[in-house]
């Protein structure tokens, strides 16, 4: 029964021409124009620059930090260390001479206080905070360790070694080397929201006040959820197989490196697909109002997902990221372009699984929100 | 005692201040061909919803086959078959596709849902359609393809609502026969329309619904006898005076006289040889006539003298 269900949904899905020229063949034509749009860029900024940095420390500040910096500084590595004072640093910053500017106080402790100031929010300033997280989150652990178990110092130091060379290789290496990267990631988010059209249409063909063919259908013999289940399945290998053409497309033909962790990178193009999927679903679920203006609102929420994420206006990302953080957070377009970004630009994959789990955790509440509203769905009127 | 095939108990139903259904009663019995009568508005589709469980009601009850009436009676639900007032066909599928997957949610057996789905082709009459989509199909043809996705599974009592709407002669005639060789082969049947002469053509029992209220139960005869009609008689007559209806409504058994555009219509409520005293009458006062014609009342003549003349026109 549901493998039957599954093949007639896919072929209902692939059969309309509206939604698959808009799941697949648009992605496609706008990550063209984006390439032909930011061709020469992309081109000329693949080679990358050593990021300029003023680093101004108190007396009697931790040289921990100085060393660090320096290592990272030392054979052409990530940063060009500009030592100097807080007037002239200042000066620098506002004459984007340097991306940031790095105060190291004197805080009587070890680790010392130190602190990063940025006047823009790229992908330079953000490998700047990235390099300040993980030295504060290296000396948290090592002070931990030496109070709790000073026995483990020497694992600890290793750590340490490794999380530097990290910071020298692998940020040079595997970092997409363009900001305008971003703009593909969040078309790739885009193109995975392009699902919602599709998720709209399994609630409409559920939902006996929106069409006579859910009439039908729900009087059928078959459970609501025997019949929804082949149709979300359909629905989410179509929508993947859409996004795997458009990573596909972008890679080979377009050639823009998307990050080596391909897998990766499929695995969350299909989380972001099944969310648009859902996002479609629980809107067709709401209320009784028409499929006319239904198909507005999910036209409206993946537009303006998509706008937050920095489809339309670069650097959108990073600036909600300062000034409306919990957007970011629930934003589904911009936890996709987090995760690829993610991906390919910090050590390990704590960022990454957070955005992924925060991705599920929205498919999931959205799935159960539109099932509670359509299952044993008796109607007022219709 | 026989089951019912389906029981409507004391039916309420309303739609913030109209009420749709206004305690309805009605019963359908094993193998027959039910016909739901009733202007716009009356209730008709909104019962078919209630049986179907579709639609929440203020109160009353619903049984299907001896049960309780729920959106999950899928044991219940399986044994329908429902054939709407719209077309509910998948567009991107052929008409093989669409009967295969309705007939599918019903019947898991491929082979016994294969044999299902060629005999609805051929009951249908789609044989040479089937990998059409159903944008290319006649307004006719998709009626049957509604039809066929209706009935594909062999249910024991078929809904159909209105399935005759916008349909040629031809294909009526088709869909009508279809619906009785259904009946014969032992399906009970509720069929709604505003066609009289299909209902009468194929139905068992009436029952007639106006204002949510169900007005009149019977057989079409036993409904005939509830009505004050017992015959018609029209005369062609080019000119009368009106001293002349005056007299003619004064005859015995006549009760209602209306005289048109040259066209003289007399009712009368029974008894015999109503035409020989009126062509006595018109013969005494030498007034010429052309045509005549004499009729028995038809359905129409019941639903219109039970439900009224007045034009219905809010939504069912």
């Amino acid at each position: 029964m549901f493998f039957r269900l599954y093949v007639y949904s896919m072929k209902q899905t692939v059969r309309q021409k509206l939604i698959m020229f808009w799941s697949l063949i648009f992605p496609i034509i706008l990550g063209t124009l984006f390439r032909v749009a930011f061709g020469e860029f992309l081109e000329e900024e693949v080679i990358f620059h050593q990021i300029p940095v003023a680093y101004v420390a108190e007396e009697g500040a931790s040289p921990a930090f100085a060393e660090t910096l320096k290592s990272l500084e030392d054979d052409g590595g990530l940063l060009e260390i500009i030592e100097t004072d807080g007037k002239k640093a200042e000066s620098l910053l506002k004459e984007e001479k340097v991306e940031g500017i790095f105060y190291n106080r004197d805080s009587g402790t070890e680790e010392g206080e130190v602190t990063l100031t940025v006047t823009r929010q790229e992908m330079s300033q953000s490998i700047l905070s990235s390099i300040l997280e993980q030295y504060q989150r290296v000396f948290h652990t090592m002070g931990n360790i030496s109070r709790e178990n000073p026995a483990g110092i020497e694992a600890a130091a290793k750590v340490i070694g490794q999380q530097r060379q990290y910071l020298m290789e692998g940020s040079i290496t595997d970092t997409p080397k363009s900001v305008m990267t971003d703009y593909f990631y969040a078309l790739l988010a885009m193109d995975c929201l392009m699902g919602v059209s599709m998720g709209l249409q399994i609630a409409v063909k559920f939902k006996a006040n929106l069409s006579n063919l859910a009439v039908r259908r729900v009087v059928s013999g078959t459970s609501r959820f025997g019949m929804l289940m082949p149709d979300l399945a359909a629905r989410i290998t179509i929508q993947f197989l859409c996004t795997l053409c458009s990573v596909c497309y972008l890679t080979y033909v377009m050639k823009i490196s998307l990050g080596n962790k391909f897998a990766l990178l499929l695995l969350t193009t299909l989380v972001g697909s099944i969310v648009g999927i859902f996002m479609g679903f629980f809107i067709g679920a709401i209320g009784t109002y028409k499929e006319s203006l239904k198909e507005g609102v999910c036209v409206c929420c993946m537009m303006f997902s998509s706008f937050l994420s920095g489809l339309m206006v670069g650097g959108m990302y990073r600036f909600l990221e300062t000034h409306a953080p919990l957007v970011n957070r629930i934003n589904p377009a911009s936890l996709i372009v987090k995760s690829l970004y993610s991906l390919n630009i910090y050590e390990g994959y704590e960022r990454y699984t957070q955005s992924m789990a925060s991705l599920l955790t929205i498919a999931v509440l959205l799935g159960a929100g539109a099932f509670a509203m359509i299952r044993r769905e008796r109607y007022a009127s219709i | 005692m026989a089951e019912h095939v389906i029981q409507i108990e004391n039916l309420v139903k309303r739609y913030k201040e109209l009420v749709a259904l206004d305690h309805l009663n009605l019963t359908v019995e094993e193998g027959e061909v039910f016909g739901l009568l009733g202007p716009n508005g009356s209730g008709k589709t909104t019962v078919i919803s209630c049986i179907l469980a579709l639609l929440q009601f203020d109160k009353g009850s619903v049984r299907v086959f001896g049960k309780e009436m729920q959106p999950d009676s899928y044991d219940i639900k399986r044994q329908i078959g429902v054939v709407l007032q719209n077309v509910a066909v998948f567009e991107e599928l052929t008409v093989q596709e669409n009967i295969d997957y309705f007939c599918g949610l019903y019947i898991k057996d491929k082979r016994e849902r294969k044999q299902c789905v060629e005999e609805a082709v051929h009951f249908s009459g789609l044989e040479d359609f089937r990998k059409f989509y159903p944008k290319k199909l006649s307004g006719g043809l998709l009626r049957r393809l509604n039809i066929a996705c209706g009935i594909a599974h062999k249910p024991k009592l078929i809904i159909l609502d209105e399935p005759t709407v916008a349909v040629d002669p031809q294909s009526r005639n088709r869909i009508l026969e279809g619906i009785q060789k259904l009946n014969q082969e032992g399906a009970t049947i509720i069929y709604t329309s505003h066609y009289m002469e299909e209902v009468e053509q194929i139905c068992t029992r009436i029952a007639i619904l106006d204002k949510g209220r169900c007005v009149a139960t019977g057989t079409k005869e036993e409904l005939k006898a509830m009505i004050k009609t017992g015959e018609k008689i029209h005369l062609e007559i080019w000119e009368l005076k009106p001293e002349h209806l005056e007299e003619l409504r004064r005859l015995r058994h006549v009760y209602q006289v209306d005289y048109r555009e040259g066209m003289l219509e007399i009712r009368c409520s029974g008894g015999k040889h109503n035409l020989v005293h009126i062509l006595d009458y018109l013969a005494r006062q030498e007034i010429s006539f052309g045509r005549v014609y004499s009729e028995l009342p038809t359905l129409n003549d019941v639903f219109l003298e039970i439900t009224g003349k007045e034009l219905r026109d809010s939504a069912d």
